[in-house]
């Protein structure tokens, strides 16, 4: 299992959290949670190791589109990058309905 | 022109499912995903926890009336029951149970999507599941227990047992309802007792369709939450009567007793033979010419003072006798060589086993009925499994199963003080069956006494893991290994009993032997609780071996509203 933690500066604050997905087959579950730090925090566990060039770049382009301050967290069971990043847009569209303008 | 939308319940996660069940508005849910309180055995094999652990309770009302849906997640983990996933469910189940004796009727409807037991986790999927059986049974004295079967997974392995104690089952021609899954029956039985590839096989022997048809289920419906919905109303209305199968066990001992196996029975012919089953003339089974001295059979001789059996069914044992001047029932299943049920030959819990425990059960709480004095009852635990094979889970080796647990809950919370004694193997399905309903539980420290849930080359084989990588974790992951030992570190465990000859007793053993019941049997009266709850209690439980168990119980308590 590889645990890798990504941090980068946001904007954006969120007011509400948003939990989509599940660990299975392919799949993750998302979390994301408001933060009070202008940064969004991304905590990822997967069961399938050495793909962490591939998770940096799925979660770059992430907090490129999205600019949010949040933690975000990841359980992840051997989706591939596009499921990756569908499920983090499900999640975002949720929390990002009512974005607070700072 | 009449447009019709359906909504699917089969085709969404566990938590979308228990919230489609309930009245728009009206529900939350108690212990979700943002607690993060996750399996803390996962993470210990590098395997990604998911943080609610796959289950889902959510409390709302349906149809205006109070209800809990408890809904497994059957893409986490197989739907396996885990201690964190089990301890919210039994949890969930308790907390209803508190709040019906205070009057105030709460309907539980159980979404059930799941393998069984988590193998990764073993022995807490045990003691959970023992748990939840125990709420139910008592659960059903208060409010019908609604049990939905929707599919994909279906209900398999433990948790079987748990659908076979329900009030009422619901399923969908997807929906699965049997012990062993196939795989495992293919596995430990061979290719021609099983082909598990075979799927159109399977879905005639256990599927929605021929469990309704067989009046094993009670409703079968089209995946449209309305039905489902409909369905559970009708059940709550009593427009669909309770059928209290587990309670049969005159009709379905008296249909084992009679059945011939020796060509293998086709599904269509099956479904005849159960759904006449009342017209069945009773018959004697065949008395063995070779008697097997199991260890479950010289504990049984030796406590009861070499009392006959008064079972009809010659692989249990059953006989009254004192010790200390307590009247007690023991109980033990025993190998019989000759027993034409050939996949339950060497001493597993079968469809004959099951139903004969039951009885004997349920004839000492009959008999005691209007009796102070319950009579102590004994299981004496020598089993290596249930039974795996193609005619067991045909013919429903669940139920058989579900009613030795119904048998030995009922005794328990009329009242009766249950002692069981491990003195061999005490593994799955047949330990659940019987033993594991005990308010006490006194084990032998001996090598050839093991607690578990599957063989290890079959657990292997699921998990795909190697038997050298499993023999690893269980050294770190006490609830995984087979000794004895480990699982007295979980805190189950009334007493861990040294030196007695558990292969070879003699008098000296025996008296040790119930010296430990009688202390059990006092402990039992003087504190007068008729649940499992002082599992949870013990100190081993509470500094280690329960407490995620125990946080999940205050989690739930604290969210309850």
């Amino acid at each position: 299992m590889d645990k890798l933690v990504y941090s980068f500066p946001a904007t954006k604050k969120v007011n509400k959290r948003a939990h989509v997905g599940v660990v299975g087959s392919g799949d993750l579950e998302v979390l994301i949670e408001p933060t009070n730090d202008q940064k969004t925090v991304v905590e990822i566990r997967t069961g399938i190791t050495g793909f962490q060039d591939t998770w940096k770049k799925v979660v770059e382009r992430f907090v490129s589109q999205h600019d949010i301050s949040a933690l975000i967290t990841i359980n992840d069971f051997g989706a591939t990058p596009g499921v990756v990043s569908i499920r983090l847009a499900q999640a975002a569209e949720v929390v990002t309905n009512d974005i607070i303008h700072y | 022109m009449t447009l019709f939308i359906t909504e699917s319940l089969v085709e969404n996660l566990a938590r979308e499912r228990a919230f489609q069940l309930l009245d728009q508005d009206s529900a939350y849910e108690i212990l979700g995903p943002f607690d993060r309180l996750e399996s803390p055995h996962l993470a210990a094999q590098n395997i990604v926890p998911q943080y609610d652990d796959g289950m889902v309770i959510v409390k709302g009302t349906l149809n205006g009336k109070p209800t809990v849906v408890i809904s497994i997640e059957g893409n986490f983990q197989g739907g396996g029951i885990g201690e964190v996933s089990g301890a919210k469910f039994a949890g969930a189940l308790e907390k209803v149970l508190k709040e019906c004796k205070q009057g105030n009727i709460i309907y539980p409807v159980i979404i059930y999507d799941t393998g069984g037991v988590r193998l990764q986790e073993a022995n807490y999927g045990l003691l959970s599941i023992a748990e939840i059986s125990a709420a139910i049974v008592e659960l059903r004295n208060y409010v019908p227990v609604v049990g939905v079967i929707p599919g994909k997974i279906g209900s398999f392995g433990g948790m079987s047992l748990t659908a076979g104690l329900c009030s009422a089952l619901i399923m969908t021609r997807e929906g699965r309802l049997g012990m062993n899954g196939p795989e495992v029956v293919e596995q430990e039985a061979g290719l021609r007792e099983l082909d598990a590839r075979n799927k159109q096989l399977i879905w005639q022997m256990i599927g929605g369709a021929i469990r309704k048809e067989t009046l094993l289920a009670d409703l079968i419906v089209e995946d449209d939450v309305s039905k489902f919905k409909e369905g559970i109303i009708k059940i709550w209305d009593g427009e669909i009567p309770l059928q209290h199968r587990t309670e049969k066990y005159n009709e379905f001992l008296k249909l084992f007793k009679s059945l011939s196996i020796e060509d293998k029975i086709s599904p269509e012919q099956a479904k005849e033979i159960l759904l006449n089953m009342n017209a069945v003339e009773d018959t004697e089974l065949s008395i063995p010419t070779e008697i097997v001295n199991s260890r479950g059979r010289k504990w049984f001789d030796l406590l009861t003072n070499g009392q006959p059996s008064i079972s009809e069914v010659p692989s249990v044992l059953v006989a009254d006798s004192f010790i200390n001047g307590i009247k007690a029932r023991f109980i033990a299943v025993v190998p019989n060589k000759e027993n034409k049920y050939y996949r339950a030959r060497n001493g597993e819990v079968g469809l004959l086993e099951g139903w004969a425990i039951a009885k004997y059960v349920r004839e000492a709480i009959e008999e005691d009925a209007a009796s102070n004095e319950k009579r102590l009852i004994v299981p004496i635990v020598d089993v290596p499994s249930q039974a795996f094979g193609y005619h067991e889970e045909l013919f429903g080796i669940y139920l058989s199963c579900s009613a030795a647990v119904d048998a030995y809950a009922t005794a328990r919370i009329a009242g009766h003080p249950i002692v069981a004694t491990l003195v061999g193997n005490a593994i799955s399905g047949a330990f659940l069956s019987h033993g594991m309903q005990a308010n006490r539980l006194i084990a032998l420290n001996d090598q050839g006494v093991n607690v578990h849930v599957m063989s290890k080359q079959s657990a292997a084989i699921i998990t795909q893991r190697s038997i050298r990588d499993l023999d690893e974790i269980a050294k770190s992951v006490p609830s995984m290994a087979y000794d004895i030992q480990s699982f007295n570190k979980l805190g189950a465990l009334y007493q861990l009993l040294d030196e007695v000859n558990a292969d070879e007793p003699a008098e000296v053993d025996k008296n040790r032997l119930i010296e430990q019941i009688v202390n059990a049997y006092e402990d039992i009266k003087s504190d007068g609780i008729r649940d499992l709850s002082c599992r949870l209690k013990s100190e081993k439980a509470i500094s280690y071996g329960r407490k995620a168990s125990i946080k999940a119980r205050e989690m739930i308590d604290l969210q309850w509203k």
